[in-house]
């Protein structure tokens, strides 16, 4: 190459990497300022990973190092997170402010703990497990820290911050529990257990305790199973018995006994009778004017009862509704708590009327026995079934009002159940033991009483309505 | 006088028919008006109806109501294939049945031939006429990918651990479009066909009552009446 290209080159090359240089030492502009700001303080995209990671990383910064802590009890506590357990948890895309939601400010701490329920509103109240857990933190059971506390001022139940020898614990580790196993309900119910649990783990609820109680849609416990078989054998056996006799002109086919018989419900539901029907429906069902025709006491005796665990049971259907389509409503909140003010004094004032109306009832046939009263043994049996699932459910509640510690001006609102609670706390018992068994006995009567429906008196409950129905001649 | 005008009334659908018909009415119009108003959620009305159902979570509850209310019915329906088949013995292929027959096709022809002016008269249809399986038979399958897509939006993470993600993309296409579908046949097409006919305009409420005249009858079903009345099946007064 000739020297003097040499020298162009050269020239050239040192003119490009003077400006290069320049370039690369430019001042620090304010935009670049602003940029190096939202290195922390930009608002990331929440929904979508590279958001969520980002923010993660961003809090991973500091609660990686071993050596974060926050102060608790003038001892220093580990706000170390674990990654292998955080990324391996079902939250492992969401980034930590979507959970831990007034953290990000100054001074840093948070006042709220985790927002569980910013996401999983619908577990709110669930009427599975959830309905009776109602004042339990969801982190209580959902991590997998072994010490919790009753909170007794703010009725609820939530991790404890010390172990049981008070001394200060982390919570920072984000390892949750396997909720798939039952052995996590032990850590509250367990013979020692300070935060009022009962110590027997309880199976739910079932749909048919839905007549009394706030109950999920699903079978619960195998007895109600057992209960709901012989129920519908009882059924079936009643509908065989029926259709034993002719309908119509048909004698023999049951096929067409059948399709005889709901062609004449199917007529009467939807004929031009459907008003008088309803009429009917209206005055003699749920007015019971052929039994006040009867007698002004047989009408309070059996309104007593009836209007009760219809009153119940319309409660617990809507509630169950309005759970699903409006979990975070005031009104929803205040139903599926059944120490809500409202809840417990209706539960309490409609148990006592079904209870008075027992006592009533046996009263009336067992002392006075006016002459026109039968008394059969099917009589009998449904009004002590009916009396002793009222006084258990009463004894139970009592008894946990009494184990969980419930502030007394909540209590006070099932009044009921709170002066047994009073009076049960007097017998040095241990009741979170007994209340257990006491559930189970409650538990096995309602299910007699499904499974002896279609046997004896009960059956009135669907037979007459029918009866009234199909028999409505118009007047 | 008035004894001429009264007619003389044949059942044509059972109970359980009737049954099946009205709650599938009921859960199809639920169903169409929640989904729908959670396809178009930019739109005012849809916006409007959400607000008053309580929220999209509410909506999106019924709509899977609906859902499982529709599927019963078409486990109804397939209980009842079974019983009919076994213990009343009935022919799956015969002039009774909703099934597809080669007769259909036959009738399909000639019905065509009848609406261009090429035949005289109608087919003598039987039972169900080839138009009204054809109703049955798009909602019967419909119900079957409408249910599957519907499971896969419903449980995503359960479904992802067997397919690959985008079958759950591919469910809200599908689901959607078929949605659409489904509702322009029922609301459009079925609804004109069945209540819109001069001859029945404003309804025609035999799938409501169970019951059909003898005049409807014989022009509706003509191989039916006529088969019926051969065998002497046809008994007046409301049952047949």
């Amino acid at each position: 190459m000739k020297p003097r290209l040499l020298r162009s080159v050269t020239a050239v090359c040192a003119i490009v990497c003077c400006l290069l240089a320049f370039g690369m030492a430019q001042p620090t502009t304010a935009d670049d300022q602003i940029s190096e700001c939202l290195n922390c303080h930009r608002q990331r995209n929440l929904n979508a990973n590279e958001g969520v990671l980002s923010s993660q990383l961003f809090c991973y910064d500091c609660h990686l190092d071993p050596s974060s802590h926050g102060d608790f009890r003038d001892a220093k506590v580990s706000l170390q997170v674990k990654p292998e357990y955080f990324q391996q948890s079902s939250h492992r895309f969401v980034a930590c402010i979507q959970c831990h939601a007034d953290v990000a400010r100054s001074p840093h701490r948070s006042s709220s703990g985790v927002t569980c329920l910013q996401c999983h509103i619908s577990f709110l109240g669930d009427p599975g497990i959830h309905a009776s857990h109602i004042r339990v933190r969801c982190e209580a059971c959902h991590t997998d820290s072994q010490f919790v506390e009753l909170d007794v001022a703010q009725n609820e139940i939530k991790l404890s911050r010390t172990n049981t020898d008070s001394v200060p614990i982390s919570l920072a580790n984000h390892k949750t529990t396997d909720v798939s196993r039952d052995e996590f309900c032990i850590k509250c119910h367990n013979l020692n257990n300070r935060v009022g649990a009962p110590v027997a783990v309880l199976p739910s609820r079932s749909f048919v305790c839905l007549a009394c109680h706030y109950a999920p849609l699903r079978l619960g416990s195998p007895i109600f199973l057992i209960a709901l078989v012989v129920a519908l054998i009882g059924m079936v056996g009643i509908l065989a018995f029926w259709f034993k006799a002719g309908v119509e002109d048909e004698a023999s086919s049951v096929h067409r006994k059948i399709q005889l018989g709901s062609e004449l419900v199917w007529s009467k539901i939807f004929s031009r009778e459907f008003f008088p029907i309803l009429k009917t429906v209206f005055f003699d069902i749920l007015l019971q004017r052929r039994i006040l025709a009867n007698g002004v006491s047989r009408w309070f005796i059996h309104s007593l009862i009836f209007y009760s665990f219809f009153a119940r049971f319309a409660l617990s259907l809507f509630t169950v509704f309005l759970q699903k389509i409006a979990p975070a409503s005031e009104l929803a909140i205040t139903l599926v708590n059944r120490d809500s003010g409202f809840v417990a004094t209706f539960n309490d004032v409609t148990g006592i009327f079904i209870l008075a109306g027992v006592v009533w009832a046996m009263f009336r046939r067992f002392v006075t026995k006016p002459e026109y009263l039968l008394t059969q043994e099917q009589d009998t049996v449904a009004l002590i079934l009916i009396g002793l699932i009222a006084f258990t459910g009463f004894a139970l509640e009592g008894v946990r009002i009494l184990i969980t510690q419930i502030p007394h001006h909540i209590a006070i609102s099932a009044f009921t159940g709170y002066l047994i609670s009073r009076i049960l706390s007097i017998a040095s018992i241990n009741w979170q033991l007994v209340y257990g068994y006491l559930w189970y006995v409650h538990a096995i009567l309602w299910a007699l009483f499904i499974a002896y429906l279609p046997l004896g008196k009960l059956k009135h409950i669907f037979t007459t309505p029918l009866s009234l129905i199909l028999n409505y001649k118009k007047e | 006088m008035a004894d001429q005008t009264v007619q003389e009334t044949f059942r044509r659908f059972s109970v359980l028919q009737r049954a099946v018909h009205l709650t599938v009415m009921f859960a199809f119009i639920g169903i169409g008006l929640t989904g729908f108003s959670m396809a178009f959620s930019s739109l005012a009305p849809a916006r409007a109806f959400v607000w008053s159902l309580g929220g999209v979570e509410s909506v999106r509850y019924l709509h899977r109501v609906c859902a499982v209310t529709l599927y019963l019915c078409v486990i109804t329906e397939v209980v009842w294939l079974i019983y009919y088949k076994f213990l009343l013995r009935g022919n799956f292929f015969g002039p009774h049945s909703i099934s597809f027959t080669k007769q259909d096709l036959l009738h399909f022809r000639d019905h065509m031939g009848y609406i261009l002016a090429l035949r005289n008269t109608p087919p003598p249809f039987e039972r169900f006429a080839w138009w009204e399986k054809l109703d049955y038979w798009t909602l019967f399958i419909g119900m079957q990918t409408m249910g599957l897509t519907g499971l896969l939006l419903w449980f995503p993470e359960f479904f992802s651990r067997f397919v690959p993600g985008y079958f759950i993309n591919l469910a809200q296409v599908l689901h959607f479009d078929e949605a659409v579908l489904a509702v322009l046949y029922k609301f459009f097409v079925h609804t004109t066909i069945r209540h819109f006919r001069p001859e029945v305009y404003p309804g025609d409420w035999t799938i409501f009552t169970g019951k059909t005249t003898k005049e409807k009858m014989m022009r509706t079903h003509p191989g039916e009446w006529a088969r019926l009345n051969a065998s002497g099946q046809i008994i007046p007064g409301g049952e047949r």
